[in-house]
């Protein structure tokens, strides 16, 4: 596990969301990197019941990630994030009466993995409800755990095949004191995933350009 | 780094329900050494595991009904295990001729700031201890023998004092609901446990005030 910075790719004019993943995989394909099978990351909303009504019910996200096939992460929006096990979907199940999962809000982002080098490329298409609705790329540096260190390499690697859609520093590694290494169960990571999702799902129009 | 398989992840319906069978028992501390030696004759393994744990009981309060329960157990004597959290259902009431308590059991092994996402969800503690004691093994039986004690000041987990002058004992087997046959091997294992200590199924809510 390294530095990973998750960020959203923008559709190509003109183009479909499809076309435009494409693309991405012929950049990385002709600056050497190898497919290397695919990855998965998805996301279920749960919303507390039972609330004093008026206050706005609290959001628990449960998260999974096929790098982590055997760990499930729950996380409140701003607040802790618990790592546990696969058996906490079973959980969830149990506390149905407490936490009514919201389904149609179920988000997943799907797509190929790529290596180059020491790098990580994972290009996915974020779907609600069977509907896509935007393009992410997760970038993974593999041999540096801490973000300060490694952040100039990893946005010249990305403007390698990004061009003008490279991020800025992610927020969860702008936070962290001067130094401090990034963990090695994904809770970074998944933190903005999670972001991606909620800004995705505020977003009127789908992926695709409406001209 | 090869990629890990995607697997789809069934959140209803095909997961395994996992049912506790449960029998418990007490002997006085006097009797403890003879209960140990009896029970490393009759279990696997050479030396029985010794623990110190520290479990927390959490109350989520809903609009009706009872309150749920979870039990947040962690390992004072290893103390960078993850935390172990624990749903246990109502008893099933059935068969009075089965021979053990038959519950329910969801088992999480979670990060260490279970105790701060608890309460975050709405959890509230209602109650902590401290079990220290022995572990036996016998096939998928498991034989637990703990002293409790209550903590005087809440977090302190050095500050505590015993319950009682007594070991609670538990005999308990996981398996896949259906499987009532663990309840033989159970009743047998207890059998060979008396006149020493005397295990029974004994009904959670009965006990309650």
């Amino acid at each position: 596990m390294g530095v990973a910075c998750v960020c959203q790719v923008p559709v190509a004019e003109g183009k479909s969301v499809q076309q435009t993943v494409d693309l991405l995989h012929k950049k990385l394909e002709q600056l050497g990197a190898v497919k290397q099978g695919s990855f998965c990351v998805d996301c279920e909303t749960y919303h507390a019941t039972g609330n004093v009504s008026g206050q706005p019910s609290k959001l628990l996200y449960v998260m999974h990630n096929s790098e982590t096939p055997l760990s499930c992460l729950a996380l409140f929006e701003g607040g802790p994030c618990l790592v546990a096990d696969a058996n906490f979907d079973v959980l969830m199940v149990k506390l149905k009466s407490h936490f009514q999962n919201a389904k149609g809000h179920k988000v997943e982002c799907r797509g190929s993995r790529f290596r180059y080098c020491d790098f990580l490329i994972k290009v996915g298409t974020v779907t609600m409800s069977s509907s896509a609705r935007g393009i992410s790329v997760e970038v993974e540096y593999c041999p540096c755990v801490v973000p300060g260190d490694c952040w100039n390499l990893m946005k010249e690697f990305m403007q390698s095949f990004l061009g003008t859609s490279v991020p800025e520093l992610p927020s969860v590694f702008a936070a962290k004191p001067e130094g401090l290494f990034a963990p090695a169960d994904c809770v970074d990571t998944v933190t903005q995933y999670l972001e991606l999702f909620n800004k995705l799902r505020k977003l009127q129009i789908p992926g695709s350009n409406v001209r | 780094m090869e990629a890990p398989p995607v697997t789809v992840m069934p959140v209803t319906g095909g997961t395994i329900n996992m049912m506790e069978y449960l029998l418990q028992g007490s002997v006085l501390d006097q009797a403890l050494d003879s209960l140990l030696h009896r029970l490393r004759g009759l279990c696997d393994s050479m030396e029985p595991e010794t623990f110190t744990d520290h479990e927390l009981v959490y109350l989520l309060k809903g609009q009706q009904g009872n309150p749920f329960i979870l039990r947040a157990r962690r390992s004072l004597s290893h103390p960078n295990t993850p935390w172990h959290l624990r749903y246990l259902g109502q008893p099933e009431v059935g068969d009075k001729s089965r021979h053990a308590l038959v519950r329910n059991c969801v088992d999480v092994a979670t990060s260490h700031n279970l105790p701060e996402f608890l309460n975050e969800m709405g959890f509230r503690m209602d109650h902590e201890f401290v079990a220290t004691g022995h572990m036996f093994r016998k096939g998928a039986m498991k034989i637990v023998v703990s002293k409790l004690s209550r903590i005087l000041v809440p977090g302190n987990t050095e500050n505590t004092e015993r319950l009682s002058l007594s070991c609670l004992v538990e005999l308990s087997v996981l398996a896949p609901a259906g499987q009532d046959t663990v309840s033989e091997d159970m009743r047998s294992l207890a059998e060979q446990l008396k006149p020493l200590l005397h295990l029974e199924k004994i009904d959670p809510s009965k006990q309650r005030h």
